[in-house]
């Protein structure tokens, strides 16, 4: 096993792992640490892809800034309590498992049967240099997908105002 | 010479401002709210004067075309004149254009029509002074002028069509006149029915000429010429010849499509006069005679052209033997000598048929007007059992009505003799015993009903009331000159073709545009024979109605009404007694219009119903219904999916992945 | 398509990249459809989308393509936007029926 599959294995492993941790556990402030700890999983792998930046992004905004406004959301409303009730429903339970696990195996064969790679010849250089990304990606976002990126923009602008709005005390 | 089109144009002319002032001055009487009274003076004269001039105009611009054409016609030397004005329509190669064709037989149709035309436009300005309507029947009576000229004129089939369908409607306007009467308004709609049972077989006539031809231009009567020498014709020609026919029955009033035209005397007697006696319904004996050519060509065809005509003249003659409304009886006897007229084509004598066609039009039209000044005079009386020695009272009348009786009844020197006599010539020189015996039975009966008529009305005692007989007079001179100068051409205009080589004027004129016929010569012998058998039937037939109506009821019928059958004459209400069933039938109309209404028009409101009912209320509605019911049943199953539980549309969004990953991968 | 410079062949086989990231999207699927906490089932959903990030990641990585960095830019940036948005709903929730379970929350039905 060379070095790479080593961290692969483990990084994948521990991000399924605490994803299903995340899945199992009741109370949901154990479900968002857990959930954070498969970020950092799926980040590495996202290094290994070549993808540092986005590795960097996920870290910072998605474990970092998402999680962590879901935590203050859990504790503004001190919802730590555990579920107390039974399943209300529990035959669409058992059939949403089943469906998940079906689609789950299709999705598989999908995603396994996708075509070999190569587009250009595959170079028998170097590993990509890890620090070219980021002005790719620039460039692409400031030509290509310019409208896409400015229209992102008005959308957090739009997100944060509802979000103000949403969560205002009604005033009767 | 200013273009032919003008003709017909001049009168609806005629008809744009009488109708455009009567309309004005009807609508500024009904805001007014007045109404029901004749119209003020300055009207009557505007329409008069508009509606009479328009017409008399057309008639010197028709007599300024074709006496000079005519002149070179008798030498010789002239040719069909076609003015085309513009092209209607075209469609690649085929194309019909509006022109207008002045030959030997359109001219001989103009004569008359324009100048029987002016005289009766000149009477009605006395007849209907007394009406409201008075611009509005000058309006319409032009507007039958234009289309009557259309027809005559037309250089190709479809004008003539549109001539047809313009007399049509007129004649459902006039006959429809006192529209607030709902049986002349019937008898409009019935006339107009009955005609566009006709139209059909016109129409698909038409088609079928073109697709013989390629043209309906009437030069395909050319060709149709040509090939009377190359054999015989392929079965389409029957087929179009028949069709025609078909057309020319309805409009012509032949059996069995004949039942409009006794119920078209509700209309005004001088429309009577104009449109179902001297014009419009022999527009299908000009029809058949125009396309001779072509039924010359189905000799099949004419033996039943022949037949209906003979069989029309006898049973119409029939009918007309027991009617008592004076307008009825001259109808009837219209319609008998129409067929007189289709016997004489059925035979191939064309020009014998369009000569009775011309003094037809001169005696009838006066026998028509003269009615309408008795019934003028009687204030709107029909029933001749109410009349009676009228002769002294009206002598202008009773003059002119006797000699165009006369003139109907086919007595010498009289102008229906010798059209009479050249038809039932041409019928026994062809060859056709049974026909003449028809002809010659019906020349006897009409004998004998027109002097009924004359008898009933002008001899004896009157019969009316008081009140009547104290109001005769006659009437004013525009009616009674028109009278005159008709009866004047009931004498003159058989003088045109004379047999035994004295006048051989109309056969000339008219050969270059007819279709050729095998000349059946006769001895002179055998012509006087014949001329003397019909003279005989004509002459037993006035005697005996002379003796049965004498108009002077006998004193043992002093107990009876005055309108009685038995005191007009009891000698032939005896005779009716004794006849029983058939007499019934006879009396009855042969119960044509029950037959229709029974075995036709039931059958038909029958589908109707069934379509109505059946098909459209359950089968139509009924799926409108059902599919409002299956959408709204759908709708009551499909809302039990809105559970409102996020989990469960989760679930469902899940399932359908599944489903479509599920095709992608193993489809 | 811009290339990232040079495609070096992957030291991992890119199939296990792959099913890493169908089997994590699964598991959040599950979440998703089991839990009866909103937030929880939130979170589930953050996981699916994180989950197909990686896929899209190793697409491009396999292409060589980095319009797929691109792409995730975009869904995190979204994802971000809706998180804040999705929570602010579920406060309102909470304030109007003092509960975040999914199942109370239905008169939305026939």
């Amino acid at each position: 096993m060379t070095g790479d599959l080593l961290l692969f294995a483990f990084s994948a492993g521990l991000a399924i792992a605490f994803a299903l941790a995340m899945v199992v556990q009741k109370t949901p402030v154990r479900s968002v640490l857990a959930l954070v700890v498969t970020f950092f999983g799926m980040a590495v792998l996202a290094v290994m892809l070549a993808a540092p930046f986005i590795a960097a992004i996920i870290v910072i905004v998605y474990a970092g800034a998402i999680l962590v406004l879901f935590l203050f959301v859990i504790m503004l409303l001190n919802l730590n309590e555990e579920a107390r009730e039974k399943e209300t429903r529990p035959v669409q339970r058992a059939l949403g498992l089943v469906a998940a696990l079906a689609l789950g195996g299709l999705l598989l064969g999908v995603t396994l049967r996708a075509p070999a790679p190569p587009v250009g010849t595959p170079s028998a250089g170097p590993r990509i240099p890890l620090l070219d990304e980021i002005p790719v990606i620039g460039r692409l976002l400031f030509s290509d997908y310019l409208f896409a990126f400015e229209a992102v923009a008005v959308l957090l602008l739009a997100a944060a105002v509802g979000a103000l709005i949403l969560s205002k005390r009604r005033m009767d | 010479m200013k273009p032919l089109y003008w003709i017909p144009l001049l009168p609806l002319l005629g008809f744009v401002l009488n109708g455009a002032v009567a309309l004005a001055s009807s609508s500024r009487r009904a805001r007014r709210g007045e109404g029901g009274e004749r119209l003020p003076y300055g009207e009557r004269l505007f329409h008069g004067i508009v509606g009479v001039g328009s017409v008399g105009a057309a008639t010197v611009l028709a007599f300024g075309a074709l006496v000079p054409w005519s002149e070179q016609a008798f030498a010789g030397r002239a040719l069909p004149v076609v003015e085309t004005a513009f092209t209607w329509m075209f469609a690649g190669d085929f194309s019909v254009a509006v022109a207008f064709r002045l030959d030997a037989l359109s001219a001989l149709m103009l004569s008359f029509v324009t100048f029987v035309g002016t005289l009766i436009h000149l009477y009605s300005v006395g007849y209907m002074q007394e009406e409201e309507g008075y611009g509005r029947y000058f309006a319409f009576l032009n507007l039958f002028m234009f289309a009557m000229l259309t027809l005559v004129l037309g250089a190709n089939l479809p004008v003539l069509f549109i001539g047809w369908e313009g007399v049509g409607l007129c004649s459902y306007l006039l006959i429809g006149y006192y529209y607030d009467k709902d049986f002349a308004a019937a008898a409009g709609k019935k006339a107009f029915v009955v005609n566009r049972v006709g139209d059909v077989g016109f129409v698909l006539g038409i088609f079928g000429v073109l697709a013989l031809f390629g043209t309906t231009d009437f030069s395909f009567l050319e060709a149709a010429k040509q090939q009377v020498l190359s054999g015989s014709a392929p079965l389409s020609v029957y087929a179009v010849c028949l069709l025609l026919f078909l057309g020319a029955c309805g409009k012509s009033a032949q059996v069995p499509l004949y039942v409009w035209l006794p119920d078209a005397m509700a209309g005004p007697t001088p429309v009577s006069a104009l449109i179902h006696a001297a014009t419009m319904v022999t527009a299908g004996v000009y029809l058949v005679a125009r396309t001779s050519a072509l039924f010359v060509l189905a000799p099949d065809a004419l033996t039943l052209v022949a037949w209906v005509g003979a069989g029309t003249a006898v049973f119409a003659a029939s009918i007309g033997l027991a009617q008592n409304d004076i307008k009825k009886v001259l109808a009837y006897s219209t319609v008998s000598q129409l067929g007189y007229m289709f016997l004489a084509c059925g035979v191939g004598a064309f020009a014998a048929g369009m000569f009775h066609v011309f003094t037809h039009s001169f005696f009838k039209a006066c026998l028509f007007l003269g009615s309408g000044s008795v019934i003028h005079a009687l204030h709107h009386e029909q029933d001749m059992r109410k009349m009676g020695g009228l002769a002294p009272r009206l002598p202008q009348t009773f003059r002119t009505m006797l000699i165009a009786t006369l003139a109907i009844a086919g007595i010498v020197p009289f102008a229906g003799f010798f059209s009479k006599d050249q038809i039932l010539g041409s019928v026994a020189a062809g060859g056709h015993p049974a026909l003449y015996v028809v002809g010659v039975a019906t020349a006897a009966m009409t004998a004998f009903y027109m002097f009924r008529l004359i008898r009933m009305t002008f001899a004896g005692e009157f019969r009316g009331t008081h009140e009547q007989e104290h109001h005769l007079h006659e009437s004013p001179a525009t009616m009674t000159v028109p009278l005159w100068i008709l009866a004047a051409g009931s004498v003159l205009s058989g003088f045109i073709w004379v047999p035994m080589g004295v006048s051989n004027l109309l056969p000339r004129f008219l050969a270059p545009a007819l279709a050729e016929m095998p000349e059946h010569h006769m001895s002179h012998g055998a012509e006087l024979g014949l001329m003397a058998l019909s003279l005989g039937a004509a002459l037993a037939g006035i005697a005996l109605a002379v003796r049965w109506y004498t108009g002077r009821p006998a004193p043992e019928h002093a107990a009876h009404r005055p309108a009685e059958e038995i005191v007009v004459s009891p000698a032939a209400a005896a005779f009716c007694g004794k006849t029983g069933l058939l007499g019934a039938l006879v009396k009855n109309k042969w119960n044509v219009d029950e037959g229709i209404e029974a075995g036709v028009l039931g059958p038909f409101r029958g589908i109707g119903r069934v379509l109505w009912k059946g098909v459209d209320a359950l089968v139509i509605d009924g799926i409108a219904n059902a599919s409002a019911f299956l959408v709204e049943l759908a709708g009551d199953l499909l809302r039990f999916f809105t559970t409102g539980n996020v989990r469960n549309y989760a679930l469902g969004f899940t399932l359908g992945a599944l489903v479509l990953v599920a095709y992608v991968l193993f489809f | 398509m811009s290339p990232l410079p040079g495609i070096a062949p992957m030291s991992v086989p890119p199939a296990a990249f792959l099913a890493a990231g169908t089997i994590l999207f699964v598991i959040g699927l599950i979440g998703a459809l089991l839990k009866r906490n909103a937030l929880s089932i939130f979170l589930s959903i953050e996981l699916m989308m994180n989950a197909v990030n990686l896929l899209f990641l190793t697409w491009g990585r396999m292409r060589g393509d980095a319009s797929s960095h691109v792409i995730v830019f975009f869904v995190i940036a979204i994802a971000a936007a809706e998180a804040a948005v999705g929570l602010a709903v579920f406060v309102a929730l909470f304030r109007a029926r003092q509960t975040i379970e999914v199942d109370r929350v239905n008169l939305l039905k026939w």
